[in-house]
């Protein structure tokens, strides 16, 4: 009580209340960033790269895309953004000028985030140390280049919007869709597209092609094989019951996402998988 | 007697040439496909104790990472050109771009062979920061050489 008669201590207080709720968004945020498995794409493969500090190279049949620098820097990175700019990135697919960002950035999923999410996420990221590497400039094909095309792309192919939650189904498989649909982006990967580069909604988590590989059915027709246990381990280790390893592009997501996973979580995740429809693989 | 050593040589050189060259495809494929089975029965139990869900044990660790240096380099002359039209999960670039697919069996050795020696080293932390190159290698070579299953 003494303290707070001091206006200059109570000011003090509220100050270190609001560190320590920030500290506390930005640890939530760490879980967040982990679950999107924001890592992979946004640091260069090569040892001791920094973390966040961008560089990976994504090929898609429209031209390669450089993962950029998310650090607070505020030149290289995205030090300069608000929160607000930062939510309509997520949300909406655009940059602080308002222009159109790829959807090689895949705001598709991340758009059904929640909001509480998605300020613990920033608020991480404006806890990660600035990084002054420059982000890479795109390499596109000719007609891809242009931001304002995106915006077609967009009407055809992008809702934008939190997830509501299906009062249908338990709390278990709402948590499992968010963490698949909205945070974990599974079917950026996992569900095949179109020319135009927009997912085919009816084969969802149906397996696709990736330029030479093939990216496995994740619906029950393959799951079923396998039990929620040796499920577990694989998400857990990158490696099958019977010791086989997992190709490199899902180990990574295993190391940075599902292996950070709670164990509710992942079982969640593993529920919802199993209730989607069971879609027949496509033929080669 | 030197007629004897030199018909002697010359039926070791024979058979020794042509053991792989006679050898049925099939027979290749079923025989790298069992190194492989056997990577995974020694690598499978310390994937586990990588992640921390199996209690590490320094004994099981340096016995299966001796295994697998061994096994490491066992199944690459089976993949050879005439092995290319029976069916497996194997590629068609590893007969195409031989020097990448070598490059990939060179860092699988060598990642395997350093486990060897760290795992002798007793340096817990070591060995998993290794487990994790050797994994990647692994996970390296089927992205790019094996069909997705």
């Amino acid at each position: 009580m003494a303290l707070l008669r001091s206006p200059a201590a109570a000011g003090l207080f509220i100050l270190l209340l609001a560190f320590g709720a920030a500290a506390q968004d930005a640890k939530r945020g760490e879980y967040v960033s982990k679950a999107a498995g924001c890592l992979g794409c946004h640091t260069e493969e090569k040892k001791d790269a920094t973390p966040y500090a961008g560089g990976r190279a994504l090929k898609t049949p429209f031209g390669t895309f450089f993962g950029p620098n998310i650090t607070p820097h505020r030149e290289a990175g995205i030090g300069a953004w608000s929160e607000a700019d930062f939510l309509r990135a997520m949300r909406e697919g655009r940059r602080p000028d308002g222009a159109n960002l790829f959807p090689a950035f895949p705001y598709p999923s991340f758009t059904r985030m929640n909001d509480a999410d998605l300020k613990d996420l920033w608020a991480y990221l404006r806890s990660l140390p600035a990084n002054a590497t420059p982000s890479k400039p795109h390499e596109l094909g000719f007609f891809y280049r242009w931001r304002f095309l995106v915006s077609i792309w967009k009407w055809f192919f992008f809702t934008p919007g939190p997830m509501v939650a299906d009062a249908a189904k338990s709390a278990v498989l709402n948590r499992g869709a968010y963490l698949v649909q909205a945070m974990g982006h599974c079917g950026e990967c996992h569900t095949p597209r179109n020319f135009l580069g927009g997912p085919k909604e009816s084969r969802f988590l149906g397996g696709a092609k990736l330029g030479e590989t093939a990216v496995p059915n994740i619906t029950p027709t393959r799951l079923k094989k396998v039990s929620d246990a040796e499920l577990k381990e694989l998400l857990r280790t990158a490696t099958t019951s019977d010791g086989d390893v997992l190709a490199e592009s899902m180990s990574e997501v295993v190391r940075n996402t599902t292996s950070q996973l709670t164990e509710q979580d992942l079982d969640a995740m593993l529920a919802y998988l199993r209730s989607l429809p069971a879609l027949p693989d496509e033929g080669k | 007697m030197k007629k004897s050593l030199l018909a002697a040589g010359l039926a070791v050189a024979l058979v020794s040439g042509s053991a792989l060259a006679q050898m049925k495809p099939e027979v290749m494929v079923k025989q790298r496909q069992a190194v492989m089975t056997l990577m995974g029965k020694y690598w499978g139990p310390m994937a586990g104790m990588m992640q921390g869900r199996v209690p590490y044990d320094a004994k099981i660790v340096q016995r299966n990472a001796g295994f697998l240096d061994n096994l490491s380099r066992m199944p690459w002359d089976g993949f050879d050109a005439a092995t290319k039209d029976v069916k497996s999960a194997a590629l068609p670039v590893i007969y195409s771009d031989t020097a990448k697919f070598a490059e990939a069996a060179d860092r699988l050795q060598n990642e395997a062979s350093k486990l060897y020696a760290v795992s002798r080293s007793g340096d817990e932390a070591a060995v998993k920061a290794q487990m994790g190159a050797v994994g990647k290698s692994c996970g390296g070579c089927h992205e790019s050489f094996r069909q997705k299953q």
